[in-house]
């Protein structure tokens, strides 16, 4: 099983999920370090992983 | 975390994947024989314990904030991939996954073979199914499991129920797998994997969880929200300008 193969077994044939995911990874990390409470870091994280999959679902595949 | 919470997570991950190998093995039965599609089962069943044996405990020597991390971003993507299908079938812009269909087909396919090399691959289809759905029930089983051994105790408690369930059902209905409401399991496994990924991932980074464990039932709620909101919305006609 070549990485191609696992990654589309993982996330699928969706391009915008992943890349909202590694988007709300990095504002979470930079949250986590700057915001008075890290769970606005969590609470961001899933906003934009919600958006990532609103994206997701309006892409054409 | 709450091991029944946990168990009932990985019940319904495992019994999807359960219900997909237990659609092949059934097709493989019919068309074949079934001490054909049993052995297989059996050999894969015992490849996947030699497998699970071998490379599970390596997970144990990954430090617990790295492997939340990973594990976290694995269920987060796997969720995403799994509502994301669930949200346009119930919009109806995807088909609903048949497994009649499937079923039908894998025993056209089987058919349509030589007879003296059928056998060689019924057993080796079955073998494929099993190994590949069974692969995919002990990751889940050891992710969910992650955070102790008392969570990979519930969690693995959880797949083996669902497995065994499954299993009872096939035996007793020896009917395909379609009966099962497959999309609506999606979905709520969906939703589900997504808010386990989120807070592991969360946690993985350094999020202290308002409400701890509990963030998980707003999580899920959330998402659940989120989805049925999208489902609305590209069920929706679109207005098409003159």
């Amino acid at each position: 099983m070549n990485i191609a193969a696992i990654w589309e077994f993982i996330a699928g044939d969706s391009r915008r999920a992943p890349v909202a995911v590694a988007i709300a990874i990095v504002v979470a990390i930079v949250l986590v370090r700057t915001a008075p409470a890290s769970s606005i870091a969590g609470v961001a994280f899933a906003c934009i992983v919600a958006l990532g999959l609103a994206a997701a679902v309006f892409e054409r595949t | 975390m709450n091991g029944w919470t946990l168990a009932g997570t990985s019940f319904l991950a495992s019994a999807v994947e359960a219900v997909e190998a237990l659609t092949i093995v059934l097709a493989v039965g019919v068309a074949r024989s079934w001490p054909i599609a049993l052995r297989a089962t059996a050999y894969a069943l015992l490849a996947l314990a030699a497998i699970v044996a071998v490379f599970g405990p390596l997970l144990h020597l990954i430090p617990i904030d790295a492997l939340k991390l990973i594990v976290g971003i694995v269920l987060t993507l796997f969720g995403l991939a799994w509502l994301r299908k669930a949200i346009l079938r119930y919009a109806g812009r995807k088909s609903v996954r048949n497994e009649d269909v499937a079923y039908e087909r894998q025993i056209e396919a089987l058919r349509a073979v030589e007879e003296a090399q059928a056998d060689k691959i019924g057993f080796v289809t079955a073998f494929k199914a099993v190994l590949i759905e069974g692969l995919e029930v002990a990751i889940i089983v050891v992710t969910f499991g992650a955070g102790s051994t008392l969570a990979l105790g519930w969690s693995a408690a959880g797949a083996a129920c669902a497995v065994a369930l499954v299993a009872l059902a096939g035996l007793a209905l020896k009917a395909p797998a379609s009966r099962v409401p497959e999309n609506t399991m999606k979905f709520v496994v969906g939703v589900m994997l997504t808010s386990f990924g989120t807070f592991w991932t969360g946690e993985g980074l350094g999020v202290a969880w308002w409400g701890a464990d509990l963030s998980l039932l707003f999580l899920a709620v959330f998402y659940l929200a989120a989805s049925a909101v999208l489902v609305a919305i590209a069920r929706a006609p679109r207005t098409v300008r003159a």
